[in-house]
């Protein structure tokens, strides 16, 4: 075969430049780490890793609503704490007030410090977060939530509730709003409340209250009339009366799916009232004692009225007491569901890493061996090309 | 003695133009587009004499260039496809590496710009995470623009290699209708193949169809005429026509390449496929158009649906969400050929319903229609065409107006220059709107166990939106609506009132009320703004189905793997261009070591018959020696 001079010059010389250009890319591949330097390089890849790097961005981000989720979340769980103590506070403070032997004088001491607990209850309620906002807002997190007035301990924020994204499809509340915390919480048992009317003139303190039949039990407002010592009759709201019975001291009363019992005498004409629990706040339940212990115990009969406003407030604590630690709970659980959403956001998001490293990196071994291989396939072709150019007939003429 | 001397004489011109022909070839060795020459030998007729015919010597009969016309011919139509194929590759590499680079590629900038609002739903009344959160709209607003602006760079460049790979077409055009001329004459007057002309001429030939694909035809008396696109000509004998460039029709900023024929321009577009003004049109066509296309929706899709998840919440201040991003109306092009004075404006009606499609409007002197631009498929319109009553069609809301004639033409395009038109519209922190416009409460005098949901908004657009309702229960399942009506309360079920939508659920008591309210002063509200943050993966492109990072990450795929396409056809065709190279350069090229041992062998020659003249004269001294004696 004829071979053109110029044809195999050119030819020596493109080769060469292609065995360059190829250096070059793998140069370029090791220097940078990466094996597509252009989607080109790999299209499906590229476009794979784009959405992997698209996760990987959004899981950062749900670690960093998470932490910020968890560090508000850990301000309510030290405020709830801190309400909780008090509360328990104020139910000893309550229980030590309804005893016999304590007078008028310690009755004003443990008054005082009940209001004591009431600022300070107020004072955590208006705490703020770490960014300066109100814990206990709802979403009104710019206004102080709780402010005293002349009726007593009004609520400024609302009901609403944040939500913070930590997951792929996985939301989780940063607070609660001080009307689930302080506010909205039944008075009573929970479920209707028990009360005597301040003009008995008998020595019966009510006690405990429950509901034994939830299917017939109406929220209806009832009122148990003394008709003497030892029958009473039950009036519904329109004062119509639906039972009688004997009455025994100590004895359940039992009506529309309710009973309780009434301690002690009460005399003709006394009434105890029976209406649906409603929201009460605990500065309320609270102001309630305060009220009571105002009033002066000189008899059995004024004690009978101290005993039973006590007994129903120590109940009332005890549901806001109930109420705060189920807060706590959620509280909790919700700092677990973020520990455990981090978790599986971190698998997930090595997972991601992984794959876009897979997708992405170079694979330095075979790079290198690669790159070994090219510019010793250079350097020959060069040598090659210097010896066959050399050659030439004009050299021996 | 004079017929030896003559004799001789003829072999020394011989192995002179021998020699003459071997330098030549030396001489050119590395000259493009040159074929060996040979020089042809035979015998001068021999004299007839009583016994005999005696030969006369040697004489060249003509210089013959080594060339394969057909080779020729396959090498020109590869040079066309490798050329197209260059010009698509190194303008695809712009694209391919523009989209993915971290520099500039739109992922990171929307990823930054998400996380941003991901940042203020976890602080909703942070000054500061809002301020970010416009300060990465911005940066996602510029990187956009960036990518658009760089795409239309490409653009102008594809304009201005077309100019100049037009010109080129003119200048060899003109070069080989030159060739042409000469070859005729020269063949004309000595019957002899001008071989350097033709050499010339097939180099010519060979660099038009680098610039586009053209068809040729050998004539009879060595011209060669040239065609190009669908059969227009280029070069008919001695003279040539020319291309012309042009604005497009609707868009004179858009170069194409038409037929210059008696004064009047004819679009080229369809049939110029190869060289580089192929891969120019091709890679507009194929590649730039559906980048800017797509990169146009990915933008006007996003702005949309944050603008309307926006302007359905609450900003700080208590008022309603404004538009976050200003976005520009559809592009207008009227055609240059009209003649009337009709005016046209469009509007975006809904983002959703657009198709990606580019449209043409006409008016045929009493009705408009409205067809795809590039199927040519009449899509219906509703409507009228009135501001009050505008024509409405995938998406697009025009408002037609003026006096146009019958047959004028506007181009209508959706999304092509989305980018360069989009903006943040929000200045003010406080005006992001990341709350609910509503918020519901439970009334504290409460009996029963129900409770309210959040509210979410159902319709934004109503006018009652922020007026307060209160829901009471008038019995276990019956509740009026501030006071009026009765309606049936089932546990769960959605309640829609004035526009919010929200659930009761639970055994209510009669009596117990529940109220939905304007959420004035809910600055630590974040439900619109975890909404907002969906719009991330939320499918709203393609009929809902393709969410915003997705559709870039096919954009990235659809260049990449057409660029990749390319890459590989290319070093296909160079091999291709290659072998053909070497074998016609087997057949023509100068080999040097063959041309020194032809000048050894017509030096060689040449002495010899010089040898013989030596003779002639010692024959002619010994005559002349014994006639004197």
């Amino acid at each position: 075969m004829r071979i053109s001079t110029l044809s195999s010059f050119f030819q020596g010389v493109r080769q060469m430049q292609d065995l360059q250009a190829s250096l070059a890319e793998t140069q370029e591949q090791v220097a940078t780490g990466r094996r597509i330097l252009r989607p080109s390089d790999d299209p499906i890849a590229a476009a794979r890793s784009v959405g992997f790097k698209e996760t990987l961005s959004r899981l950062e981000q749900f670690d960093r609503n998470g932490d910020a989720a968890r560090s508000r979340l850990t301000f309510e769980e030290a405020a709830l704490t801190t309400v909780n103590n008090a509360l328990q506070r104020v139910r000893e403070l309550a229980l030590r007030a309804n005893n016999a032997t304590e007078t008028k004088d310690s009755r004003a001491q443990i008054a005082v410090e009940l209001r004591e607990q009431i600022a300070d209850l107020v004072q955590i309620a208006n705490q703020k977060d770490g960014n300066g906002r109100y814990l206990f807002g709802g979403t009104l997190d710019g206004t102080a939530p709780v402010s005293p007035s002349a009726g007593g301990v009004v609520y400024n924020g609302d009901q609403g509730q944040r939500l913070v994204q930590i997951g792929p499809s996985r939301y989780v509340a940063d607070g609660d709003s001080g009307a689930d915390v302080f506010f909205n919480i039944r008075n009573g048992n929970g479920v209707f409340r028990t009360t005597a009317a301040a003009a008995n003139v008998g020595t019966g303190v009510l006690e405990g209250g429950s509901v034994v039949d939830p299917t017939v039990y109406d929220s209806g407002e009832y009122t148990v009339r003394f008709i003497d010592p030892a029958n009473y009759e039950v009036l519904d709201s329109t004062a119509t009366v639906i039972a009688t019975g004997p009455f025994q001291s100590d004895q359940n009363i039992s009506f529309q799916g309710i009973s309780f019992t009434i301690n002690g005498q009460p005399e003709a004409g006394d009434e105890f009232l029976v209406e649906p629990s409603r929201y009460q706040s605990v500065f309320e339940t609270i102001g309630n004692v305060v009220a009571t212990l105002d009033t002066a115990v000189s008899d059995d009969i004024t004690q009978a009225v101290l005993s039973n406003e006590i007994n129903t407030s120590i109940q009332e604590i005890d549901l806001a007491i109930a109420n705060v630690s189920d807060v706590r709970t959620q509280v909790g659980t919700r700092l677990t569901a973020i520990e455990g959403q981090a978790d599986s956001n971190g698998a997930a998001a090595l997972l991601a890493q992984q794959t876009i490293s897979e997708l992405e990196d170079l694979d330095y071994a075979e790079a290198l061996s690669r790159l070994t291989l090219q510019s010793s396939v250079l350097e020959a072709a060069q040598q090659s090309f210097v010896i066959t150019q050399r050659l030439s007939l004009f050299q021996f003429l | 003695m004079a017929d030896l001397l003559s004799t001789s004489v003829t072999g020394m011109l011989a192995f002179q133009r021998g020699l003459d022909v071997t330098s030549h070839n030396i001489a050119n060795a590395s000259t493009p587009g040159y074929s060996r020459q040979v020089a042809e030998f035979s015998t001068m007729p021999g004299q007839g004499s009583g016994n005999g015919f005696v030969g006369s010597g040697v004489q060249v009969t003509t210089i013959r260039r080594v060339y394969d016309q057909l080779l020729g011919l396959q090498l020109q139509n590869a040079t066309t496809s490798r050329a197209r194929l260059d010009m698509l590759d190194s303008l695809a590499a712009q694209v391919d590496g523009l989209l993915s680079s971290p520099d500039t590629g739109l992922s990171p900038a929307l990823q930054r710009f998400f996380e941003s609002v991901q940042d203020v739903t976890s602080d909703p009344a942070s000054l500061s995470a809002r301020q970010a959160l416009l300060g990465e709209a911005d940066g996602f607003v510029e990187r956009l623009k960036g990518i658009d602006t760089r795409l239309n760079d490409i653009e102008s460049e594809v304009n201005g290699r077309l100019r100049e790979a037009v010109a080129d077409v003119n200048r060899l055009a003109q070069s080989i209708a030159e060739a042409n001329d000469q070859i005729v004459l020269a063949q004309g007057r000595t019957g002899q193949p001008p071989n350097d002309l033709l050499d010339q001429r097939d180099l010519l030939i060979r660099e038009l169809a680098a610039q586009v694909s053209v068809t040729t035809v050998p004539q009879d008396d060595g011209a060669i005429n040239v065609f190009v696109g669908s059969g227009q000509t280029l070069v008919i004998g001695a003279e040539a026509r020319s291309l012309a460039v042009g604005g497009n029709e609707y868009d004179p900023t858009r170069v194409e390449v038409a037929y210059q024929s008696g004064g009047v321009n004819t679009p080229l577009d369809t049939g110029l496929t190869g060289g580089a003004v192929g891969g120019l049109l091709e890679f507009r066509a194929s590649l730039l158009d559906p980048a800017r296309q797509m990169l146009g929706e990915t933008a006007q899709a996003l702005a949309a649906e944050f603008n309307r998840q926006h302007t359905s919440g609450m900003d700080l201040r208590g008022a309603l969400g404004g538009d976050f991003f200003s976005l520009a109306a559809p592009t207008v092009l009227p055609s240059s050929n009209n003649t009337g004075t009709g005016t046209v404006t469009a509007s975006l009606s809904d983002v959703g319903a657009l198709t990606g499609a580019n449209y043409v409007l006409s008016y045929d002197g009493a009705n408009y229609s409205l067809r795809d631009a590039d199927s040519g498929q009449t899509v219906v319109m509703t409507g009228t065409g009135t501001a009050l009553d505008p024509f409405v069609a995938n998406g697009l809301s025009i408002v037609v107006g003026g006096a146009p004639a019958a047959g004028d033409e506007v181009k209508i395009l959706p999304s092509r220059d989305a980018p360069a038109g989009l903006d943040v519209a929000i200045t003010d922190v406080q005006a992001i709107a990341m709350a609910a416009p509503t918020r519901t409460l439970e009334d504290t005098g409460n009996i029963g166990d129900a409770t309210i949901s959040a509210s979410t908004i159902v319709d934004v657009a109503d006018p009652n939106l922020l007026t307060s309702s209160v829901i009471e229960f008038t019995g276990p399942n019956t509740y009026s609506v501030n006071g009026a009506g009765a309606f049936a309360y089932v546990s769960g079920d959605p309640i829609v009132i004035n526009g919010s939508e929200f659930t009761i659920t639970g055994a209510p008591q009669t009596g117990d009320r529940f109220t939905i309210e304007a959420n004035i002063g809910g600055s630590g509200d974040n439900r619109n703004g975890l909404l907002l943050a969906d719009i991330q993966t939320r499918g709203i492109l393609d009929g809902g189905t393709i969410g915003v990072g997705e559709n870039y990450g096919r954009l990235i795929a659809d260049v990449g793997g057409t660029s990749s396409q390319i890459q590989a056809s290319l070093s296909a065709q160079d091999v291709i261009v290659q072998n053909l190279e070497g074998t016609l350069a087997a057949k023509s090229g100068v080999n040097l070591d063959e041309e020194a041992a032809k000048l050894i062998r017509f030096q060689q020659a040449y002495q010899a018959v010089a040898q013989v003249v030596a003779i002639t004269s010692t024959l002619f001294d010994t005559l002349i020696g014994a006639v004197r004696r």
